[in-house]
């Protein structure tokens, strides 16, 4: 049969944003693909380079509109690299606490986005009305819903409100029961299987070869994980474990093992969640003002010349990292380089290739499986 | 708990990795130091300055050697009112990750506290100053590492720095057809300084244009 090349994208149900997948199909069968990014490149490094080091929080967020909290947090350790900021603990704990809250919003959303794909648009609905109990959470602390501008260089914009921690209690211990409807709802579903079991395979070595991250390689067989191997925050006093699958064939992960995966690590951000405001010092129901000292350190707002900071940030769909450099006198506060690398950059380009060998009808599946954001691809 | 690389395993791997490189490219010019982050835990790395004409020979020797294998970013810098040997400098971020291929239906969960040698996750950042010019240029490393080929491109695209030996360089973040030699990320490019009187008195900066010369910043 007559080879020929067709356009997925960038308005395609498959996409989950815009960008355009170009595939070469002999039939039904793919047999070669090209991916196409930058429709959304809004300039945010070139952006933040007439921006202070503060101002550019803001910009982080709007990275990743499902992911905003860790975009923040990744960049705020970056700039405290920079400018040597000290942080208080609880401030670190508060940070933990809202970032876990955030992936427990974006698995949902990538659930909540990945079922219609497969077929099943019940998964959409009842993915949707939890993920708004967590945004309700983190519109507590930011003040916004999606964009929250809430980390601070040297520590948290403020503290979380009186009765928050009872609310995450709740909310978390609703949403563990949830999660085990889910299961009991997709686990046992032969669509889902067939859809998902034996496709899309990707082995460990080449996954880190090209730069994929995070729960990808993790559904591969191996815990590795930023917040363990380069820790950051307070994840070394928190009781967690590292997500992982045990990959049922040689050609690793397929796309129920990733599936799983962020199943599990919902559950850890539940765990964690829960010990962290067990632990956290000064107690969880206390609500210091703004700017006070266990929540907050006044940070340098210069950075000296030559100074460059680097954080290595394990956000929702793998590591997210800044590298910025300062530049003196000259830049006053803004930052001399900033550059973004985000997971998903590395990893859409890497998914168009595994995609060889199967049929057309695989293609959503194994897209949505990995994830795809494309306002963090694109930047 | 699965507990979280203590500052003894990551400062004796930072260590014993400045060691290693030392020893094999001790005296070829290239600089290795072992430095602190000054964030949150401040754990250490690796820090390397390499000339561009020993990094295709190092490169090769952190993948296959070191067990470096994560290449997380590609970064490069334009220094227009820099010294002349450091015009633009490409600055190179590598992971060391404990992964490999598992067999089926097994799994691999690190006991963190018990890593040692080249298991133990490491970091690696390496600076590439060029000197002063219109066409800086370094070699490719896209055949060493997949991860750094799309880095790379967008590395030519927004800053404008030449990869040799790159295959199907192409524009990634720019539209395709960006004209040749156009490069955002160039210092020559400014953005245009406004503050919100303007921005609201002219949201289409129309009339903007004369009144903002010398106040870019």
């Amino acid at each position: 049969m007559a080879q020929m090349w067709i356009t997925m994208g960038p308005q395609h149900p498959m996409t989950h944003g815009l960008w355009t997948l170009r595939v070469k199909v002999d039939g039904e069968t793919v047999v070669d693909t090209e991916a196409e990014l930058g429709y959304i490149h809004r300039g945010v490094e070139k952006i933040c380079e007439a921006r202070d080091f503060t101002q550019i929080t803001p910009y982080c967020d709007r990275l990743c509109y499902v992911s905003a909290m860790t975009w923040a947090n990744s960049y705020i350790y970056a700039a405290e690299d920079l400018l040597e900021a000290d942080v208080p603990e609880r401030a670190e704990y508060i940070r933990l606490i809202s970032a876990e809250i955030q992936r427990l919003a974006s698995h949902l959303m990538w659930l909540g986005a990945f079922g219609p794909d497969i077929g099943n648009l019940t998964l959409m609905t009842w993915c949707m009305r939890d993920r708004e109990m967590f945004l309700d959470l983190l519109q507590e602390l930011g003040g916004s819903r999606m964009h929250y501008n809430y980390p601070r260089i040297g520590g948290v914009k403020r503290d979380m409100p009186i009765g928050f921690a009872d609310r995450v209690i709740a909310k978390t211990k609703l949403f563990e029961k949830r999660l085990d409807e889910y299961e009991m709802m997709l686990d046992e579903s032969t669509i889902w299987l067939v859809r998902l079991q034996g496709v899309g395979y990707a082995n460990a070595e080449s996954m880190v070869d090209a730069g994929v991250s995070g729960p990808n390689v993790r559904a591969a067989g191996v815990n590795y994980d930023v917040r363990w191997a380069h820790p950051y925050s307070v994840y070394d006093e928190i009781d967690w474990e590292p997500s992982v699958e045990k990959p049922t064939s040689v050609k690793g992960a397929d796309c129920y093992d990733r599936y799983r995966v962020r199943m599990e690590e919902m559950r850890q951000s539940c765990r964690m969640v829960l010990d962290a405001l067990n632990k956290i010092p000064g107690g969880r129901n206390t609500n210091y003002a703004n700017g006070d000292e266990m929540i907050y350190t006044k940070a340098p707002t210069r950075a000296p010349e030559g100074a460059t900071g680097f954080s290595n940030y394990e956000c929702t769909r793998g590591a997210s990292q800044f590298y910025v450099q300062g530049g003196g006198e000259s830049r006053g506060k803004n930052p001399y380089r900033v550059s973004i690398r985000s997971p998903m950059f590395v990893t859409i380009p890497y998914v168009a290739k595994t995609m060889i060998g199967y049929k057309i009808a695989d293609i959503p599946a194994i897209m949505g499986s990995f994830d795809p954001c494309i306002g963090e691809t694109d930047r | 708990m699965v507990g979280s690389i203590t500052p003894e395993q990551n400062a004796s791997a930072a260590d014993a990795c400045m060691a290693a490189i030392n020893g094999r490219f001790g005296g070829s010019g290239i600089e290795t130091s072992v430095h602190n982050h000054s964030n949150a835990k401040k754990y250490a790395f690796v820090r390397i300055v390499c000339p561009p004409q020993h990094w295709l020979a190092l490169a090769k020797w952190m993948k296959y050697d070191l067990g470096v294998n994560y290449c997380s970013m590609v970064t490069g810098t334009h220094f227009p009112e820099g010294s002349p040997e450091r015009g633009w400098e490409v600055a190179y971020h590598f992971l060391r990750q404990p992964v490999q291929d598992q067999k089926p239906n097994t799994c691999t969960v690190h006991d963190v506290e018990r890593l040692s040698g080249m298991d133990i996750p490491m970091e690696f950042e390496v600076f590439m100053p060029l000197p002063q010019g219109d066409s800086p240029s370094v070699p490719s490393i896209q055949s060493i590492w997949v991860g750094a080929d799309w880095n790379e491109k967008e590395t030519w695209d927004l800053v404008g720095i030449k990869f040799e030996g790159h295959v199907n360089m192409h524009r990634v973040l720019n539209p395709n057809d960006s004209p040749e030699g156009f490069h955002p990320l160039q210092k020559q490019h400014k953005l245009r300084y406004h503050d919100h009187n303007e921005m609201y008195d002219d949201p289409q900066g129309f009339m903007r244009k004369p009144a903002d010369e010398g106040r870019v910043k």
